[in-house]
């Protein structure tokens, strides 16, 4: 179903001018990676301090005041290469189910911190304290840690995985 | 026995054979050792880069450098050791044409840069760093934080290069 979209695509000029330019998709993935990182270490610091695991440092309210906007900026990147390369290659990502499970996985993901967010914005002093955080706050911390990791998976195995469904 | 010779005996080894998924079983070995390498590796540039962007003065203002180093470093390097491990995984794979590959060169010499980078700041600007810790970073803690955010971008760059040359 997507395939006739992804020919289409890939036969466009915008395309076609990427495809030219060798160095796009390398750069384009090292920015990628870059901003992956950013995104990842700031939900792991975070999710750690919920689960109590580490050296006592910030609280998770000033974690998450800092490390969340520095999310969606490493986002708003990861959106922006990772339609670079959906352009330049749009058959390699389109085919492979991985690329879907990896695009379901962030709406979740991102949808759970944004939900996050706002509660511990509303109320720092719950969340700060171990004994009053709300009971959600493990599950969701294990379930961010794993989704972005999963997401990792698929992404790095979109290029693995892509030739066979071509 | 000279370096070429000793980058062939380790090709020769059978673990190396199944990092190429030439063993029964192992053809998704590499995939996935590569993508273990990439997880730990965003650990290492996240938490380096939120130290960065602290010394930087960009990021984290709120905290004390010496309480931020002490919270993240931990971190930085568990996640080195094990992309190290996983990175040397991968070496074995092809020892001989990544060792004369110039991209695989470049990334370690980014990396040795940034160790030496890491080295002089410990001992010179991050000894006095009781006079600085919750001001503005002295112009020297700056210019180690832009330094060593460029070199890894290179580690990053050049290494994601290396699986497009090789």
């Amino acid at each position: 179903m997507f395939r006739p979209f992804a020919d289409w695509l890939a036969d466009t000029t915008l395309s076609k001018t990427l495809q030219n330019l060798p160095w796009v998709v390398p750069t384009s993935q090292s920015l990628h990676i870059l901003a992956v990182s950013i995104v990842f270490s700031s939900a792991c610091m975070i999710n750690l301090r919920l689960m109590g695991v580490g050296r006592s440092g910030r609280s998770v309210s000033q974690l998450s005041a800092t490390l969340i906007p520095w999310m969606w900026r490493a986002l708003a990147v990861l959106l922006f290469t990772g339609l670079i390369q959906t352009v330049t290659e749009p058959v390699r990502q389109f085919v492979t189910p991985m690329f879907w499970a990896k695009m379901m996985m962030i709406i979740v993901v991102a949808t759970m911190t944004a939900v996050y967010a706002k509660a511990v914005r509303r109320n720092a002093p719950l969340w700060d304290a171990a004994a009053s955080r709300p009971a959600p706050a493990k599950a969701f911390a294990i379930l961010s840690t794993l989704l972005w990791l999963a997401i990792i998976f698929c992404g790095r195995f979109i290029g693995y995985t892509w030739s066979f469904y071509a | 026995m000279n370096i070429a010779e000793l980058l062939d005996h380790i090709e020769g080894w059978w673990i190396s054979a199944a990092m190429r998924g030439e063993l029964p079983g192992t053809e998704w070995l590499f995939p996935i050792i590569e993508t273990l390498h990439v997880m730990a590796f965003t650990i290492v540039f996240g938490s380096i880069a939120m130290l960065d962007l602290r010394l930087l003065g960009i990021s984290s203002r709120a905290s004390a450098v010496s309480r931020l180093s002490n919270e993240v470093l931990p971190w930085t390097w568990t996640a080195w050791c094990l992309a190290a491990v996983f990175g040397t995984l991968m070496f074995m794979a092809k020892a001989q044409t990544y060792a004369g590959n110039l991209e695989f060169r470049l990334k370690f010499v980014c990396m040795g840069l940034a160790a030496l980078n890491m080295l002089i700041f410990h001992f010179g600007t991050f000894r006095r760093v009781a006079s600085w810790d919750s001001a503005e970073p002295p112009p020297s803690a700056k210019a180690a934080g832009a330094l060593s955010l460029l070199l890894w971008m290179g580690v990053v760059f050049f290494g994601r290069w290396v699986g497009f040359t090789t």
